[in-house]
C-alpha cells in the first residue's frame, strides 16, 4: 500500500469513527426527549428534522435548488434570506463530537459552541455546514470573532459588526450592513432582493413568529400542557427548517395543545417547581440541563435562551412601508429589544427575566453558562441580586460538551428542586408498616 | 400511625443511619456499605429498632440520603444530601449557632451549604470533582505517616511548626509529603500542614457573598479537631462542629421523614 492509499484509508477509518460517535449521542438524547412524558401530539416533524440532521447526517430539507446559508445568533435578519431565494440554517452547534474534535484546534478557554463550529469545519462530513453557500457570523464575542476568521479560509464568509450599544447611529450603521447583506446574498444566490421577495420573506417569518407566539401563550397556562424540554426541542428544530413549514407543523401543535387544554389533559397532576432557564444556548443535542432538570421533577416553565424562545421572538415593527422602512426595522429588531450579553448595557434582559418569572410563575432560576462564555458569566451576579430581592432562588450551573459532569449537574439540580419542593406542604404518608 | 422516623445516608464507605421520637435524636448506627446496600440499610433499620424496643410499625416514615439514596427501597423516599445535611443541623448544631454556613466534609466530597435564618438551605457550593478537601485526602496522608485517621487530628495539635503543603491534588500532595518525610521533617508538623491545606482549599469554595451568620462543620471530617482548629485560624473565627457530625445526613433525613408520617 502506498502512503496516499493508507492515509486515505485511516482518513476513511477517522471519519467512519466520528460518524459513528455523533450520531450514537444524537440519537440517544433523541431517544430521552422521546421517553420523557408529555410530549405534544404533533412533535414529531420536529423530531424528524433533529433526526434527519444528527442521526441521518443529511442536508437540511429545503425545497430542491434552494441555496442553504449558514447563520449565527439572532441578529441575522431571515427575512432577508428568505427575500433572496434561500433557506438560513443555525449553525451553533452543541455537538459533543464536534466538540471533542474542535478542542484541539481551537484554544482550551474557547467556548464549547465555537469549538463544536470549528470540529464540524475540520472533519468536513456533516452536510449542514457543507452544504452552505455562504455563512453570516455575527460578531458578538471574542470566539466568534476568531472562528470567523478561521472559516473565511473555508467558505463564503461576511462578519456583521454587531455594535456594543444601540444608539441611533448604531442602528444606523447596521441598516448600512443590512443592505450590504442584501448585495452579498444576491451575488451568492444570483436572485434580486426586490419589495416583492422582501414582503414574502416577511410573510414566512412572521408567520412562525405567530405561531410561536400562540405557543408560548399556550405554554404558559398552568396545569401545563407541555414540557420545556420539548418546547426547546421545537425551537431547536427551527434552526434546520423553512420558517413556513416549521409555523405549519406548530401550528399543529398548537391546535393539540388547545385540545389538550379543553380536556384538562395536562402534562402531570402534580405540582412541578417552576423553573426558567437562563443563559448560554441550549443546542441539541446538548439537552443534558433541560432534560435533568424536568428527569428530577421540575419545569423548564420558563426559557430565556437564544437557541430557545427568544430566538424568534421580537416582531419586526414597520412603522413606514417602503423597502428601506422595511430594512431599518429589520436592523432595529435584530439590536434594540435583544437582551444578548453583547451589549455593554444589557438591563433589558433583567426587565424580560422578571417578566418571564411574573407570566409563568416561577420559583426558580437555572442560570447556565457554558465553560468559558465570559459574556453570560459576567451578567450572574447582577442578575442573582435583582432576583433575590424578589425572593427568586437562582444558581449558576457551569457545564461543557462532554458527559462527565452529569453526576455533578444532577444533585445540583436535584438540590436545587427540593429547596424550592421545601417550601411548599409535604406530602405525607398513609398506610402503616408491617416489616423491613 | 408511627411516632418514631428513620433517617438512613448510604455513602460509599459507611452507611449510617439515625433513629428520631418527639423531635430528638433517640439512637445512631453505623455499617459498612458493603455490596448490599439496601440489605445493609434494612439490617440497620432492623437493629435501631430492636436496640430501643420499637416495632417496624413504630416507624412512620423512612426518608433516604447519600450516594446511594436510589436504591434503598426500604425508605419510602429520598432526598439530596444538600437538603439532608441543612435539616440535621436544626436538630445537631450547638444553641448559640446562628444560622449561616454548614461546611460538610465527607469521605469522597465536601459541600457548604447556605443557609437562611431558618436553616433553609440558601445556596451552596459543592467539589465533587477532585478528592483534594475530602476524607480522602487524610486518609492518603495518614497511611503515608504510619498513622490512622482518628489520630491524624490530635497528632496534628502537637505541631510545633506546620510544613506548607502546596499541592491542591492528593496525589501530587502524596509525593509532595513523602519528600518531606525524607527530609526528615516532623509527622505532626506534617499532618498540621495537611490540615491546612485542606481548609485553604475548602475555603476557596466559599462564596464570598454569603456572610451572615456563623460557620458550622458537619460530616466525618468535624470529628477531626486538627481540621477544626485550621479553620479557625484560617478563617480567624469561632467555628462551631455539630452533635453527632456523621449522621448529620442521617438525622436530617428522619427530621424530613417526620414531616411526612
Amino acid at each position: 500500500m502506498t502512503t496516499e492509499t493508507k492515509q486515505a484509508a485511516l482518513k476513511k477509518r477517522q471519519d467512519n469513527r466520528f460518524i459513528n460517535k455523533e450520531t450514537q449521542t444524537a440519537a440517544k438524547y433523541l431517544r430521552r426527549l422521546k421517553e420523557l412524558s408529555g410530549a405534544p401530539d404533533g412533535i414529531e416533524p420536529f423530531y424528524d428534522t433533529l433526526e434527519r440532521i444528527y442521526v441521518d447526517m443529511q442536508s437540511a430539507d429545503v425545497p430542491k435548488g434552494m441555496k442553504t446559508i449558514g447563520t449565527y445568533c439572532v441578529m441575522v435578519p431571515q427575512e432577508l434570506i428568505y427575500a433572496a431565494g434561500a433557506v438560513p440554517v443555525k449553525l451553533c452547534s452543541g455537538n459533543y463530537t464536534a466538540f471533542s474534535v474542535g478542542d484541539e484546534i481551537v484554544p482550551r478557554d474557547a467556548c464549547p459552541l465555537v469549538k463544536a463550529v470549528a470540529g464540524f469545519k475540520q472533519t468536513g462530513l456533516m452536510p449542514l455546514y457543507e452544504d452552505c453557500s455562504m455563512m453570516i457570523v455575527p460578531i458578538t464575542c471574542d470566539c466568534k470573532k476568531k472562528i470567523a476568521g478561521m472559516l473565511s479560509g473555508e467558505c463564503d464568509l461576511m462578519t456583521l459588526h454587531v455594535p456594543a450599544s444601540r444608539d441611533d447611529d448604531d442602528i444606523d450603521d447596521y441598516i448600512a450592513q443590512m443592505y450590504d447583506l442584501i448585495e452579498k446574498l444576491e451575488k451568492v444566490t444570483g436572485n434580486e432582493v426586490t419589495y416583492e421577495t422582501l414582503s414574502e420573506g416577511f410573510r414566512k417569518v412572521g408567520y412562525a413568529q405567530y405561531e410561536l407566539s400562540e405557543f408560548i401563550r399556550l405554554k404558559k397556562q398552568t396545569p401545563y400542557l407541555v414540557r420545556g424540554s420539548h418546547e426547546m426541542a421545537i425551537l431547536n428544530s427551527a434552526s434546520y427548517m423553512p420558517a413556513d413549514k416549521w409555523g405549519e407543523a406548530l401550528h399543529k401543535v398548537n391546535e393539540s395543545l388547545k385540545e389538550r387544554a379543553k380536556s384538562g389533559q395536562t402534562v402531570t397532576a402534580k405540582k412541578l417547581p417552576r423553573i426558567l432557564l437562563t443563559g448560554s444556548p441550549i443546542v441539541f443535542p446538548n439537552m443534558k440541563i433541560p432534560l435533568l432538570i424536568e428527569e428530577m421533577g421540575g419545569i423548564v416553565a420558563g426559557d430565556e435562551t437564544c437557541m430557545g424562545e427568544r430566538g424568534m421572538w421580537d416582531p419586526a415593527v414597520i412603522t413606514d412601508n417602503s423597502f428601506d422602512g422595511i430594512m431599518r426595522a429589520l436592523a432595529n429588531r435584530s439590536l434594540r429589544p435583544c437582551p444578548c450579553p453583547t451589549f455593554a448595557d444589557n438591563k433589558q434582559r433583567i426587565y424580560r427575566l422578571k417578566q418571564l418569572i411574573s407570566e409563568n410563575q416561577i420559583q426558580g432560576v437555572i442560570y447556565h453558562v457554558l465553560r468559558g462564555c465570559l459574556v453570560y458569566d459576567f451578567e450572574y451576579k447582577r442578575i442573582e441580586e435583582e432576583l433575590g430581592q424578589l425572593g427568586i432562588p437562582v444558581i449558576r450551573l457551569e457545564s461543557d460538551y462532554n458527559e462527565e459532569d452529569v453526576e455533578q449537574l444532577r444533585i445540583r439540580i436535584e438540590a436545587f428542586i427540593e429547596l424550592i419542593k421545601l417550601k411548599q406542604a409535604p406530602e405525607k404518608r398513609t398506610s402503616v408498616r408491617t416489616g423491613f | 400511625m408511627g411516632e418514631y422516623y428513620i433517617g438512613l445516608d448510604g455513602g460509599s464507605t459507611y452507611l449510617k443511619a439515625a433513629l428520631i421520637g418527639n423531635g430528638q435524636v433517640i439512637d445512631t448506627m453505623v455499617r459498612n456499605t458493603g455490596i448490599d446496600n439496601d440489605g445493609t440499610a434494612r439490617k440497620l433499620a432492623g437493629e435501631l429498632c430492636a436496640r430501643n424496643s420499637l416495632s417496624p410499625s413504630d416507624i412512620g416514615y423512612i426518608m433516604a440520603t447519600g450516594y446511594s439514596r436510589k436504591v434503598l427501597e426500604v425508605a419510602d423516599d429520598d432526598i439530596s444530601e444538600i437538603t439532608a445535611h441543612a435539616y440535621g443541623v436544626r436538630l445537631t448544631a450547638p444553641k448559640e449557632y446562628r444560622p449561616g454556613m454548614i461546611i460538610d466534609i465527607g469521605g469522597q466530597d465536601s459541600k457548604i451549604i447556605y443557609l437562611d435564618s431558618n436553616c433553609g438551605v440558601k445556596n451552596f457550593s459543592m467539589n465533587d470533582k477532585c478528592a483534594a478537601g475530602t476524607g480522602k485526602f487524610m486518609e492518603v496522608i495518614a497511611q503515608i505517616l504510619e498513622t490512622t485517621i482518628d489520630n491524624v487530628g490530635p497528632l496534628s495539635l502537637e505541631a510545633t511548626n506546620p510544613c506548607d503543603i502546596n499541592s491542591t491534588c492528593v496525589v501530587f500532595a502524596q509525593s509532595e509529603v513523602i519528600s518531606l518525610v525524607a527530609r526528615k521533617y516532623d509527622r505532626r508538623d506534617i499532618l498540621a500542614g495537611m490540615h491546612l491545606s485542606m481548609a485553604r482549599r475548602i475555603i476557596k469554595m466559599m462564596k464570598k457573598s454569603e456572610k451572615g451568620g456563623d460557620i458550622l462543620m458537619t460530616g466525618g471530617g468535624a470529628l477531626n479537631v486538627g481540621l477544626h482548629r485550621a479553620f479557625e485560624e484560617e478563617l480567624m473565627k469561632d467555628v462551631y462542629v455539630a452533635a453527632y457530625p456523621q449522621f448529620s445526613g442521617a438525622i436530617g433525613a428522619a427530621l424530613i421523614a417526620s414531616e411526612r408520617g
